[in-house]
């Protein structure tokens, strides 16, 4: 058992990652992820890393290709319109099969938008951003200990599937204080046969996304498409809170799933058998959570106009049963307000 | 149990040091603590807030209702008067604030938060006098404690005003 | 009485949420000021950065956009090119804005001889995101992303933005100015308005650097900040005219 800190959710990811063992953080300050890069730059002198203000975020998504092409992990933080300049990136790093780590700490677009708390990457984040087809693992936190637990995970996915992945938090969980205990500090295990560090001894790697004709970039495809269908079957995860019983169940993410946790509670104390899914995984879409889940209603969560929602529809049996509450702009839903719109549906229901 | 707290003020006031110290010293008698801020993007004179709850498990960061709001400027009372519990506190700066709530079914404690600072002798420890009144309402932590948590938190130059900020403000509501 | 000085009325009510101390708040009244007197509120767009300046927009009776960051220069470029030539157009950024993010879109519209103005604020420091490195930090500078001090071998040396802007064809006109001072002020005016004749009379890109006071990021109370850009900052951004068409051979 280790030393439970009381620390925010930035700093606490930003301390996992180096605990897992990344010592390259390039990044370009964007609130509300400025202090994971002013975390770095306090202590990557005393870990003999390095830590580089890049000039923009393409220049950083694009510095972290080169770093994790020599086999070091690398991490960049950004959020929406820092990560929508990096997708072009995202979508070289899945095919060149860079195992960079990449945060993205939600705020409310479109466009430059506020600083508070919000899920508008969700797209942006989980279908891809970038051109062609690829995916990237995607871990929505909820807490400032699950972002310490996830972190260190996030790079042994990367590495294992030679594939980006993307942390995702939002203005509210990064901004939060809790208790955490962070885990054990670790040495990255190089044992790559695939990277760029000079061929002495062995044949040379090489590392690029430039077709030689459509056979063979078909090819490339198809393997492409193979790495992502085994994420897909084995890397699916979602957490489920008292849905056996339930007749409606909030399906959240993120810090929507922590305020759902009180509403499930004042619902409960109320007599309405409500559950939750909580997502963990964006991508792979944990579809197995829903496939057996038939007289059920559901009601989605967002702060968003409606993204994750679409995911749901396609997982449940029954896509007519699926509802949908959001905010935008960066307005929180109180756990009140998430009971009476349940109590709502619930009337509806019985008419 | 639960306790939720908010803090709201204007940018620069302290309002978010207030709640980190208390969480820091509730999460030290082994309870589950959130903090949850919220800010505009203006370095100074946006609006600030934060959300505490003290808990034996974790839950939502956003409040509903809360057991004790303070509201540091009249922006904040405004926005915040509805949130309180039916029975809970309002604990109103009225160094800053001249309106009247209108609830008549919460406890409104009214405390010159500026004006004690300024007593104690730096205008800037308005945060820690209004840290004070809330201990009083809380049996959680103690005086003694909060003063230690900031010799450990607070540059050394200036603890010592801010712990007598935090007397001044506990002796205030007596 | 006579009203010898009264605020600019281009300028609105809503009241400027600079720290005080700021330099930005001197710069806008200087740029109100002259829009004002030379009777230009009705020709001019302004394309405000993201940063410090950010709601600025709300503050000017003035046509204004606000752009993604560090693409002022290059959405001005959209804009002059669609508008008569007897419009004003002012870029306005700040160090993330134009020599950061915006590195590509400035030194190309310079390059292209683009005929807008810019107005760059150098205050050393990322303000609005709460105070990190710019490219701009001094050599030893503190700020949160060099909390030991900016060091040459990790991070480089500042950049001369007026010297290097003035080094591409396609400028016109480069001066770096200052606001510490009453004569560095009045200095600023004439230069700024210097820049938007030149603007008027169809010529190339005018670049002005300011040099401006950040007393929340540099953590220094006001009147030291005046001191800081007088015995550091000059050292390092010297005023002056790095490209004129009055002087030959540059």
């Amino acid at each position: 058992m280790g030393e439970k800190l009381f620390m925010q959710g930035n700093e606490a990811l930003a301390e996992s990652a180096i605990r897992a063992g990344c010592k390259f953080y390039c990044g370009y300050p964007i609130t509300p992820s400025s202090e994971i890069a002013e975390y770095y730059a306090k202590r990557m002198p005393e870990e003999n890393g390095v830590f580089i203000q890049a000039e923009t975020e393409v220049a950083a998504f694009n510095m972290i290709a080169g770093a994790t092409a020599t086999g070091n992990r690398a991490m960049t933080a950004t959020s929406g319109p820092g990560f929508s300049l990096g997708v072009e990136a995202m979508s070289f790093m899945a095919a060149a099969g860079l195992p960079a780590v990449i945060v993205d700490v939600m705020r409310p677009g479109p466009a430059d938008g506020d600083i508070l708390a919000a899920q508008g990457d969700y797209f942006q984040v989980v279908k891809g951003g970038g051109h062609g087809d690829y995916n990237t693992i995607v871990l929505a936190p909820f807490s400032v200990q699950e972002m310490a637990d996830l972190t260190p995970q996030a790079f042994e996915l990367a590495e294992k599937y030679r594939n980006p992945v993307v942390i995702v938090s939002d203005g509210m969980l990064a901004k939060m204080m809790e208790s955490v205990e962070l885990p054990e500090k670790i040495e990255q295990k190089k044992n790559f046969d695939w990277t760029l560090t000079g061929a002495k001894g062995r044949k040379h790697n090489v590392i690029t996304t430039c077709a030689t004709g459509p056979e063979q970039w078909e090819q490339f495809n198809l393997e492409l498409q193979k790495k992502f269908n085994t994420i897909a079957a084995n890397e699916q995860r979602w957490e489920a809170y008292q849905i056996e019983d339930a007749d409606f169940i909030i399906v959240a993410f993120g810090s929507v799933a922590r305020i759902a946790l009180s509403t499930i509670k004042k619902a409960r104390e109320n007599g309405l058998k409500v559950g939750m899914i909580r997502p963990i995984t964006l991508w792979p879409f944990p579809k197995k959570a829903f496939a057996e889940l038939k007289d059920k209603d559901f009601l989605v969560v967002e702060l968003n106009a409606g993204q994750m929602v679409e995911d749901v529809k396609l997982a449940v049996p029954d896509k007519e049963r699926v509802f949908f509450y959001g905010r935008l702009g960066g307005v929180t839903p109180t756990p009140d307000e998430l009971f009476n719109k349940i109590r709502e549906l619930y009337a509806k229901n019985n008419q | 149990m639960k306790h939720e707290v908010i803090f709201s003020g204007i940018g620069g006031q302290g309002v978010i040091l207030a709640g980190k110290l208390l969480c820091t010293a509730a999460a030290k008698e082994g309870y589950t603590v959130t903090l949850a801020p919220a800010y505009g993007q203006e370095k100074r004179g946006g609006r600030t807030s934060c959300q505490v709850v003290i808990s034996d498990e974790i839950g939502s960061p956003v409040i509903s209702e809360a057991d004790l709001i303070l509201v540091f400027d009249e922006k904040s009372l405004e926005d915040y008067e509805n949130k309180v519990k039916k029975d809970g506190y309002l604990l109103i700066n009225s160094s800053m604030i001249n309106i009247e709530p209108k609830r008549t079914d919460i406890k409104v404690v009214k405390i010159p938060l500026n004006d004690v600072a300024n007593e104690v002798g730096n205008a800037r420890t308005a945060n820690m006098v209004a840290l004070g009144a809330v201990l009083k309402y809380f049996d959680l932590i103690s005086l003694e404690d909060m003063k230690q948590i900031m010799a450990k938190e607070m540059k050394s130059s200036i603890v010592e005003i801010n712990q007598k900020a935090l007397q001044a403000g506990y002796d205030y509501v007596g | 009485m006579k009203v010898i000085y009264e605020r600019p009325k281009i300028l609105t009510d809503a009241y400027f949420k600079y720290c005080g101390g700021c330099g930005h708040g001197l710069v806008n009244k200087i740029i109100a000021e002259i829009l004002e007197e030379e009777k230009l509120q009705e020709k001019t767009v302004i394309v405000w950065p993201i940063g410090c300046s950010v709601y600025a927009d709300k503050y000017f009776n003035v046509d204004s956009i606000c752009a993604l960051h560090g693409r002022a220069p290059a959405v001005a470029t959209g804009i002059k090119r669609n508008l008569p030539n007897d419009n004003l157009v002012i870029v306005y950024q700040g160090d993330g804005d134009l020599v950061s993010e915006g590195m590509s879109e400035i030194i190309h519209s310079a390059i292209r001889g683009e005929k807008f103005t810019v107005i760059f604020i150098n205050n050393a420091i990322y303000g609005m995101t709460g105070g990190q490195m710019a490219p701009t930090t001094l050599l030893g500078q503190k700020t949160t992303t060099s909390p030991y001090g900016r060091k040459e071998e990790e991070s480089g040396a500042p950049v001369n933005m007026a010297e290097l802007i003035a080094n591409i064809k396609g400028c016109y006109y480069s001066e770096r100015v200052a606001v510490n001072s009453p004569r560095n002020i009045l200095a600023t005016k004439r230069a700024i308005k210097k820049a938007f004749n030149y603007q008027l009379e169809g010529k190339g890109l005018c670049f002005i650097e300011v040099l401006s006071q950040c007393p929340t990021g540099w953590g220094m109370k006001p009147l030291k900040t005046l001191e800081h850009v007088e015995k550091e900052m000059l050292k390092v951004y010297p005023l002056g005219v790095f490209k004129s068409p009055e002087v030959k051979n540059q």
